[in-house]
């Protein structure tokens, strides 16, 4: 037997496992999008028309609008946040590792933790937010029970979890060659330019990294949306609508579909986000 | 060696493909040996396998019930295991998915059997807890509990604001109950000398909108499973009550209740008078649980008389189902039959009628409450379930009842004709 011939047979359980539980089903999956079925009972294969009905639903758009406003806002939200916080913990002082523990622990709390403590954050009588806004004679909003202040609750809660990322910006600020910043201060850079000029330069790569990774966390946001839901449809995100559809009406065919969009969106979005790379991403490569 | 090599990960390849198939197929499963999928946990599901143990040892061999736990997100667990081809022989299904689960094929048609059989019979139960059981007027599960709404009252705060107890036996009205709790929405003081506001009443989302629906002698769907009956006189009327209700300031705000945890809890710490609950709530037990100066005595009233001179108490009801591939099996039914009279023993209230004396077995501090009780569940309704019940219901609560918590000038009236709409919609789009 060849050499590249037992080289197959030993990735050979990788390659099953490949085509057992991705290809298969992802293609599982493409037929299921095009059926009625509902778990529980035989499918129907219907073509497009769950594609049809679902561009008919104003419920999906509203989901959509809902989740897309939300993507805008808490993206460049979390990025900025996150890169601010990994620029004031980057330099080594005393005690620094506490800080970086404590900015990055949202990360590790489980996400229907998060959203009950934050239930009781918001909680417009007795929140600890609103009760700090008391102190500074402002009654604050009924936040998750007002529909102007849904959105507001989500993007809070989204920058208390922001710096996730903190270990892949300071990771990448201690990439940032030495010499660059010596370069910078013999030609008379202040902290402000070195920044502009010298440390966002050099960490595009990261905020595209990061941006793409935000846009598809932002996309398929469920787990504390689900938990808090919002007043009247504001709180209902696209994941929570398509959750919906499949485990409380049973309509697996149609929720399989609103994935296949989903997927679609993301994809369109990279794309374009992966387009603009040459005019703002630093690339060694040219 | 190397000649060995791809023939031994050929062999783990095969080992790897049949261990896989092996799962696919499903071991075989004796004719006697029947499954029971419970959303029962902790203390619930050692009571439930306590009851099986039972039923197994007087079965004597002749078959054997293993108890299937899925204490959490049961209907996506269950759904998959029906999707798998391993639908649990019995397995409890709350009343609003029976007609889904009845029109998919997924559970059986119980009639011919359950007319026929000697040992429980459709005429035992209460009408309005088998309604729900029902799915084109065919039987497709044996309700094992009942749970309809009754009105309970802090009888401390009555007599403190010189209020006079509701009728233990009914015939209070919709209007009484708003003017019973007004007298009783007053401003508080705690022992430390703080403000606080004391409600007549709670409605937060709870009682449902059925509650409020049927008050003003409306429906979501007709009998027929097919008209829409949102839109009707009846049921705005039925909505106009709970709107009333919400504006009179006798409710705590809905942004509000989440502070003290959830709604049984504003009742629990006398910050309202009375609380519309199912009549398996165990507010004497957790009552007398409390340190003595917190502790109050609990009335009980039947739910007040809507428009059509009906106190309707709607009514929470589980029921056994069989999978459809049981159906006919006449020892299989005798099986789920056996256990469902076990669980009429167990929970409160057995939903066949002349048992309410056994609640007082189960729940001996819920003997002053029997008579309330039993006309709670001769008054005990289900809704007209049908297969797009969750979607109509969801619109419900996230387009209307929500709005009218959220915002007291809500057009409801517009609202629910919009709702009604979309509900004759997806009705005509039935199978």
């Amino acid at each position: 037997m060849k050499k590249s011939q037992i080289g197959f047979l030993f990735i050979l359980p990788w390659l099953l496992g490949l085509i057992i539980f991705t290809v298969f089903p992802i293609i599982a999956a493409l037929y299921i999008s095009m059926t009625d079925w509902s778990i529980i009972g035989q499918e129907t294969f219907i073509g497009f028309r769950n594609f049809g009905n679902i561009f008919s639903d104003p419920a999906f758009y509203k989901a959509l609008l809902v989740t897309m406003r939300y993507a805008v806002l808490a993206i460049p939200l979390t990025i900025i946040m996150a890169l601010l916080v990994a620029l004031s913990v980057n330099n080594q002082y005393k005690g620094i590792g506490i800080f970086r523990t404590i900015f990055y622990m949202p990360s590790i709390v489980s996400g229907v933790a998060v959203a009950i403590v934050f239930k009781w954050i918001l909680d417009p009588s007795y929140g600890a937010l609103n009760s700090l806004l008391r102190i500074f004679g402002i009654t604050g909003p009924n936040w998750l029970y007002d529909s102007a202040w849904v959105l507001p609750s989500y993007l809070i809660m989204a920058v208390w979890g922001a710096s996730g990322g903190l270990y892949i910006y300071l990771a990448a600020l201690k990439d940032i060659p030495k010499e660059l910043y010596e370069a910078a201060t013999i030609d008379g850079a202040g902290w402000r330019q070195k920044i502009r000029y010298v440390t966002l330069p050099m960490l595009t790569p990261i905020l595209f990294y990061n941006l793409v990774i935000g846009l598809i966390g932002a996309f398929r946001k469920f787990t504390d949306a689900y938990v808090l839901g919002g007043a009247g449809e504001e709180g209902v995100f696209y994941m929570v609508y398509l959750y919906r559809q499949a485990f409380s009406f049973y309509k697996m065919g149609y929720a399989t579909a609103l994935a296949w969009i989903l997927f679609v969106i993301i994809l369109g979005l990279t794309l374009i986000i992966n387009y603009t790379k040459k005019y703002w991403v630093y690339s060694e490569r040219k | 060696m190397k000649k060995r090599l791809p023939g031994i990960i050929f062999c783990m390849v095969l080992i790897f493909i049949l261990a896989l198939l092996t799962g696919c197929t499903g071991a075989g499963k004796e004719k006697s040996t029947f499954t029971f999928a419970t959303w029962a946990a902790g203390e619930e599901l050692k009571e439930f396998d306590a009851i099986i143990e039972k039923v197994n040892r007087e079965a004597g061999g002749q078959y054997q019930v293993e108890v299937l736990s899925i204490p959490s997100d049961y209907y996506v667990k269950l759904a998959t295991y029906i999707a798998a081809n391993k639908t649990p022989d019995f397995f409890w299904l709350t009343q609003e998915l029976i007609s889904k689960y009845a029109q998919l094929g997924a559970i059986a048609d119980l009639t011919e059997m359950f007319e026929d059989s000697k040992g429980l019979t459709p005429d035992q139960y209460y009408p309005g807890v088998l309604r729900s059981a029902t799915y084109n007027g065919r039987f497709y599960g044996l309700p094992w509990i009942a749970n309809p709404l009754v009105v309970y009252y802090n009888k401390d705060l009555f007599a403190a604001a010189g209020v006079a107890y509701p009728p233990a036996t009914g015939g209070w009205t919709w209007d009484e109950l708003i003017e019973t709790a007004k007298a009783l929405t007053r401003t508080e003081q705690d022992d430390y000398g703080n403000n606080y506001q004391q409600y007549g009443c709670i409605v937060d989302g709870w009682p449902n909108i059925e509650t409020f629906i049927w008050a003003g002698g409306g429906d979501i769907i007709a009998e027929n499973g097919v008209d829409i009956l949102l839109d009707s006189e009846e049921t705005i009327q039925g909505l106009t009550i709970l709107h009333k209700i919400l504006n009179a300031g006798i409710t705590p705000p809905y942004r509000e209740v989440g502070s003290l945890g959830s709604n049984n809890v504003w009742f629990e710490k006398q910050r309202v008078a009375m609380f519309m609950g199912g009549i398996q709530d165990n507010f004497e037990v957790k009552i007398s649980k409390l340190p003595e100066k917190e502790q109050f005595r609990i009335g009980y009233a039947p739910m007040p008389v809507g428009l059509d001179g009906k106190a309707h108490s709607f009514n929470w009801t589980a029921s056994t189902v069989m999978s459809r591939k049981l159906a006919k099996k006449q020892t299989a039914y005798e099986v789920m039959e056996k256990i469902t009279l076990e669980f009429f023993k167990w929970k409160i209230a057995s939903p066949i009628s002349g048992e309410v004396e056994r609640i007082v077995e189960i729940a001996p501090a819920k003997e002053p409450a029997l008579e309330t009780i039993q006309i709670c569940l001769n008054n005990a309704r289900s809704a007209n379930y049908v297969p797009e019940w969750n979607e109509i219901n969801h619109n419900l609560w996230l387009k209307l009842y929500n709005a009218m918590l959220n915002e007291g000038d809500f057009d409801y009236k517009s609202q629910v004709k919009a709702i009604a709409e979309e509900a004759r919609k997806l009705i005509a789009n039935r199978k």
